[in-house]
């Protein structure tokens, strides 16, 4: 098993113009450092049809009502802020930004491992195998390191979630194993893990080693597997 | 005379008919249409545990507020794609405002 850039077609060279907004940095630090609640703020807005921050602080009163520390007001109007630049973008660009946000995330939060992790954190690689045709979709965010390999699937929504990702991630697993090497793969999806458990059930394709981390649960990527 | 506060089962039921006008425009997507429908009955599901759970206990005032905020948004959606998206979200925003988990 051995990992590779993924071509620079000109999909994906325009994709890493995105990926190297500085909106997008900006918004997954302040994702990083947020909690649940901050979080689900945040994919609402992104989400949002509405530009008024106003009506957006009534929809969260446990992150602006009157009794909320400052500190953690504060917090959450950065969240709202950065959130409401991303919702302004036309829908195009919007749902580029917030794919390539969720990716930001997932990298920042599993180089919170630690400063060996760091340098094994990798972005939009391949993986070979020895007699396997290579896949065409790179994997957005892997761990490269000897014997706790990791390859991460990012996705905005639990609407992401198909067959051709199931397939493609379980492949891998199996190829790694195949040449006795361990390679967990997941999912990272900046949705509720109901709505993403309701997806999984409905795919047939295989699924039951892939790991699956949502909007509650992001905190668990900074623990290693 | 002091208005008497709405109760939690009102907000939530409520939210249940807000979702459902959701999963309404987005079953227009119909290679989604098992999965919208699995999604509204989901998280209806929940919010009826809620009801079930503090439905006669008044609403404050920010919850019925925040409630009403984002059942205010979902009614400016008009794509049915940002309906999916909302289906998930919605109910997780009306359920932290109830101070609940999703």
């Amino acid at each position: 098993m051995r990992f590779q850039d993924a071509a620079r077609d000109g999909r994906a060279v325009v994709y890493a113009a995105i990926q190297a907004e500085p909106l997008v940095a900006r918004a997954a630090e302040l994702i990083v450092a947020a909690g649940t609640p901050e979080q689900i703020l945040a994919r609402a807005v992104m989400n949002g049809e509405r530009d008024d921050p106003e009506a957006w602080r009534r929809m969260f009163p446990s992150l602006f009502g009157p009794e909320v520390p400052a500190a953690q007001r504060s917090a959450a109007e950065a969240v709202l802020a950065v959130s409401l630049e991303v919702a302004g973008r036309g829908d195009q660009v919007r749902s580029q930004v917030r794919g390539a946000i969720v990716e930001a995330v997932t990298e920042r939060l599993l180089a919170r491992r630690g400063s060996t992790t760091g340098p094994a954190i990798r972005r939009e690689r391949r993986i070979l195998f020895d007699g396997v045709a290579a896949e065409i979709h790179p994997y957005d965010v892997t761990v490269e390191m000897a014997g706790r390999a990791e390859a991460w699937d990012c996705k905005w929504g639990a609407r992401g979630i198909n067959a051709d990702v199931l397939y493609q991630l379980d492949d891998a697993r199996t190829h790694a194993a195949d040449e006795d090497e361990r390679l967990v793969v997941g999912l990272v999806v900046f949705d509720a893990e109901r709505s993403c458990r309701i997806r999984l059930d409905r795919q047939t394709a295989p699924h039951e080693a892939t790991r699956l981390v949502a909007i509650e649960g992001l905190a668990d990527l900074s623990t290693p597997r | 005379m002091v208005e008497r506060p709405e109760l939690i089962s009102v907000v939530v039921e409520r939210a249940i008919a807000a979702e459902r006008d959701l999963a309404d425009l987005a079953e227009s997507i119909e290679d989604e249409w098992s999965y919208v429908n699995d999604l509204d009955a989901a998280w209806a599901a929940r919010l009826t545990e809620v009801a079930a759970g503090r439905g006669a206990d008044p609403a404050r005032p920010a919850v019925v507020a925040a409630v009403d905020e984002a059942i205010a948004e979902t009614r400016a959606i008009s794509d049915p794609h940002r309906a999916i998206d909302w289906l998930s979200t919605f109910p997780q925003v009306v359920l932290l405002a109830l101070g609940e988990q999703g």
